[in-house]
């Protein structure tokens, strides 16, 4: 498989994850506002599947590659657990568990691109 | 002459994997025109030259967004790998070619 | 188009301002338990309340917190029989704040947990950059 598929995917996913991150940090910030609605994006794959990743080889200019279909993954209401009146404490938890998910996400995805793009280099150098 | 093209095209076809992912970047480094067929090797070279400072000079704008905060960290980086990905091809490239000139010098006519 | 990532930063640490703020709150009626009035049969401390808002940033739709009103507890003040205190009226009852001891710990206790969870927040967005852009170091 090309390289550049997996190049542009994880950039999307870089991209979509940020957000997230945007949404669950918002969460816990007002973990304790009256009235407060928790938000989270919808799932990456849904995020992909609505885009339509196509195999094209993307042009070497990344910023606009990016501009384009860059996905402002609209943050929806979150239809987590069942709030509790002295729930802040439940949605805690479940907000800290979703910051695990995208930082070991995050991670996975940078060690990826890393290792993938020194693959690349070596393999140009070595033929 | 043709035994110094054929090696240069070589690499390509010895490593399969390698050459895939090299390929990638050729294809991405040199977009390929639209008129096909028995492609000017002159005219491969400088669409390589072209395409190679395109990603430089994109990645070299991405920098600077970036120091001036109006790029994210994502953006600066993705430009510059990119950027260094189209220069080690050139380099690679251009380092097959040099060689294949030396080897067709160094022929006895 | 913002980055997302600072953005996260930035909520973070209006998450935290609001909740060292509420910890100061508490920490000052803690403080203030056993204040009686200045002058006998005056009102004491009273407790104090504080309350959040969120604030819709209108580009990117996502909330930051701040705080709506510092306020002050209506409910009545607890009467003790001390005729010694300065502070009785005229048949020895002292009125004492309305803040209950334990019901402050527990107060504080969570906003601890809230300001540690803003905290780590911060961290992993920090941290989230960081190897973005080790991405480039060999």
């Amino acid at each position: 498989m090309s390289g550049v598929y997996l190049f542009d995917l994880a950039s999307r996913q870089v991209q979509y994850l940020a957000v997230r991150q945007a949404a669950i940090a918002g969460n816990i910030a007002n973990a304790n506002t009256p009235g407060y609605q928790a938000r989270d994006t919808v799932p990456f794959a849904q995020v992909l599947s609505r885009v339509g990743l196509g195999m094209a080889t993307t042009s070497a200019n990344h910023l606009t590659s990016q501009a384009a279909p860059v996905e402002a993954v609209p943050l929806r209401n979150s239809d987590g657990w069942d709030v509790l009146e002295t729930g802040s404490a439940v949605r805690m938890e479940q907000e800290l568990m979703k910051a695990g998910e995208i930082n070991r996400e995050h991670n996975l995805n940078t060690a990826v691109v890393k290792s993938f793009h020194r693959m690349l280099l070596a393999s140009v150098r070595g033929a | 002459m043709i035994e110094a093209l054929m090696s240069l095209a070589a690499f390509d076809k010895a490593a399969p994997t390698a050459s895939s992912a090299a390929a990638s970047l050729l294809q991405r480094t040199a977009p390929p025109v639209a008129s096909a067929g028995p492609a000017d090797f002159g005219s491969v070279m400088a669409q390589l030259a072209a395409g190679t400072s395109q990603s430089l000079k994109a990645g070299e704008a991405a920098a600077i967004a970036g120091i001036q905060g109006k790029a994210t960290a994502q953006q600066v980086v993705e430009a510059v790998m990119s950027a260094e990905q189209s220069l080690q091809t050139a380099i690679a490239i251009r380092d097959k070619v040099v060689n294949a000139y030396l080897e067709l010098s160094r022929m006895a006519i | 188009m913002i980055d997302p990532l600072k953005l996260s930063g930035r909520l973070a640490g209006a998450g935290l301002e609001a909740q060292s703020l509420r910890l100061r709150v508490v920490a000052e009626n803690i403080a203030n338990a056993q204040s009686t009035a200045a002058e006998a049969g005056g009102d004491p401390y009273s407790r104090k309340t504080i309350t959040f808002r969120s604030e819709i940033d209108r580009l990117t739709g996502a909330a930051s917190v701040r705080t709506r009103e510092i306020g002050k507890d209506e409910s009545p003040f607890r009467v003790e029989h001390d005729p010694g205190n300065p502070a009785a009226d005229k048949d020895g009852n002292v009125k004492m704040p309305n803040v209950n001891v334990l019901v402050e710990m527990a107060d504080m206790r969570e906003a601890n947990r809230s300001y540690e969870a803003n905290l780590q927040m911060i961290k992993q967005t920090r941290s989230m950059v960081a190897s973005i852009i080790d991405l480039l170091r060999s």
